[in-house]
């Protein structure tokens, strides 16, 4: 237990701030100077490995090694559901945080990596409250909204923790029904005791970022007021006319979210911004699909 | 209770929510303190001018110090925290931003100089090297001698710049360790308070947070 808080505590210190996607070394400089709270190290940016249609897999340890040296930082890297051995190996280069991310191919479409036995903390993915407490009942210890990724979309990522908000308010009757509850666990597939827990405190018991599809300041600062605790951003920044502008706009909006003129202020004058792929228009499935 | 003392948590970015509970949860539990308190959140200077104390909270200092030069805070927060009338309490990245000077890292950010130290940020290394130890804070808060203090990714105070006017409350007590001896809480006259570690995520846990606002708030 005690482990755990140190590994949620982390995550405590990265609220309110802004987690962004690079792919090489001169990019993480670019985001620390925008004001970035932590990094995320990959190969390819998602709006790039959506085009590819190869498997995405971890990144090479040396890119994320390069990444680390350069910036003070916390740095993050992904590895691919269920791939517990790519885990292994950023937990041996130190990385401070592992994705167990579905923006990467499964290695195993059944399982998730089971990350209490790991030193090294783990955020995950999740589109409702039975995927982010089965989550952390594996020992995430920061959940994020899956969104979909690589598009420039919002709408998943606002449905995502609109549905999580919706279940937590929903289920809350269940405490004063000790079998529904625990009918309702079971369906969710967790421990009784957990989803009590979160009922009672009428919140997830671990942070609570916003990912996949934030391409704006306004982005940004809608996710903040639907209740999430930070925002991570892809491919938004470096596929848009200006990164390091836009990169400390959607800084700045994530602090002042209540602030509609530091809204009106940051949001002017960014150029052009990702042209994004609209969710409708994406055939066959969505990342959002993957995982269990 | 005709007095009314009004602590602001500055919440640019990282753990503000954390110490604004800890110091409801001690104004509710507590009712013997001399003064009403109020707790606030400062994001603009007008929330900054309202306050008597100032937290400065855990997160990252490059973000933090970026953040407020950017909102154009960084001036009166200077001004704020070099008002000896102000008591100001600095946590992990917030002890970072308020030191004179920065040993590592530090060319993003501007710190606003006001405890005379100087900081090694990252001190232990990286996540992996973060850690909980139970500290024996009995010699400045009376019967604490098993407060759960975490570090993440914590900074330490190298050197003391000014040992006349720095008081050090805790060295770190890791006998056969490399950090054994670390300096990770100081005092600065008596309205400046900083620690490396992070009291605000000792659940249940009020007495740091009742110290500094019995020790430093009330005292003013």
């Amino acid at each position: 237990m005690c482990e755990f808080k140190v590994k949620a505590g982390l995550a405590q210190m990265l609220k309110g701030g802004v987690i962004m996607d690079v792919v090489t070394a001169e990019q993480a400089i670019i985001a620390e100077k925008a004001g970035a709270c932590a990094v995320m190290a990959l190969e390819r940016i998602p709006a790039d490995m959506r085009k590819s249609g190869q498997v995405c897999r971890m990144s090479d340890p040396k890119m994320i090694k390069d990444i680390m040296n350069a910036v003070s930082i916390p740095v993050m890297a992904k590895v691919r559901i269920g791939h517990f051995v790519e885990a292994l190996i950023l937990e041996s280069l130190e990385v401070d945080y592992i994705d167990e991310s579905e923006v990467l191919t499964p290695a195993d479409w059944t399982q998730h990596i089971k990350k209490n036995g790991f030193q090294v903390p783990f955020v995950c993915g999740a589109k409702d409250l039975g995927e982010a407490l089965r989550r952390i009942n594996e020992g995430a210890a920061m959940i994020r909204t899956k969104g979909e990724a690589g598009t420039g979309d919002i709408s998943e990522a606002v449905k995502h923790i609109s549905k999580i908000t919706g279940e937590i308010e929903e289920y809350k009757i269940l405490l004063k029904d000790e079998d529904r509850l625990t009918l309702k666990a079971a369906e969710l597939r967790v421990p009784v005791s957990l989803l009590k827990e979160k009922l009672e405190k009428e919140k997830l018991p671990v942070v609570n970022f916003a990912a996949g599809g934030v391409a704006t300041p306004a982005d940004a600062a809608l996710l903040m007021q639907l209740g999430c605790e930070g925002i991570f951003v892809g491919s938004g920044i470096f596929k848009s006319a200006n990164p390091e502008k836009l990169a400390r706009a959607i800084v700045e909006a994530t602090t002042h979210y209540n602030d509609a003129s530091k809204l009106l202020e940051v949001s002017t004058d960014l150029g052009d911004l990702m042209g994004g792929i609209c969710i409708e228009s994406i055939k066959g499935s969505k990342l959002a699909d993957i995982g269990v | 209770m005709s007095e009314t003392r009004c602590i602001g948590v500055l919440a640019l970015q990282g753990a503000f929510i954390e110490h604004v509970h800890h110091l409801q949860r001690c104004i509710d539990k507590f009712s013997d303190y001399d003064k009403a308190i109020r707790v606030t959140t400062v994001r603009t200077a007008q929330e900054l001018w309202q306050c008597d104390g100032l937290v400065i909270p855990g997160g990252e200092s490059t973000a933090m110090s970026l953040i407020a030069q950017r909102t154009n805070l960084y001036d009166d927060l200077y001004r704020f925290v070099h008002d000896p009338n102000k008591c100001i309490w600095g946590t992990c990245a917030g002890l970072i931003f308020i030191s004179d000077n920065l040993m590592t890292q530090g060319n993003l950010i501007n710190t606003l100089k006001l405890l005379h130290v100087t900081v090694k940020r990252n001190a232990f290394g990286r996540q992996a090297q973060s850690f909980i130890q139970k500290c024996d804070f009995s010699n400045f808060i009376d019967n604490c001698n098993d407060f759960p203090a975490t570090f993440i990714r914590a900074p330490v105070i190298d050197e003391i710049l000014d040992p006349e006017n720095v008081e050090v409350l805790y060295r770190l007590d890791k006998p056969d360790c490399p950090q054994d001896g670390l300096i990770v809480a100081v005092k600065q006259n008596d309205n400046i308070l900083a620690t490396s570690f992070h009291p605000e995520l000792a659940e249940d846990d009020l007495r740091f947070h009742d110290y500094f606002i019995r020790e430093f708030i009330l005292k003013r």
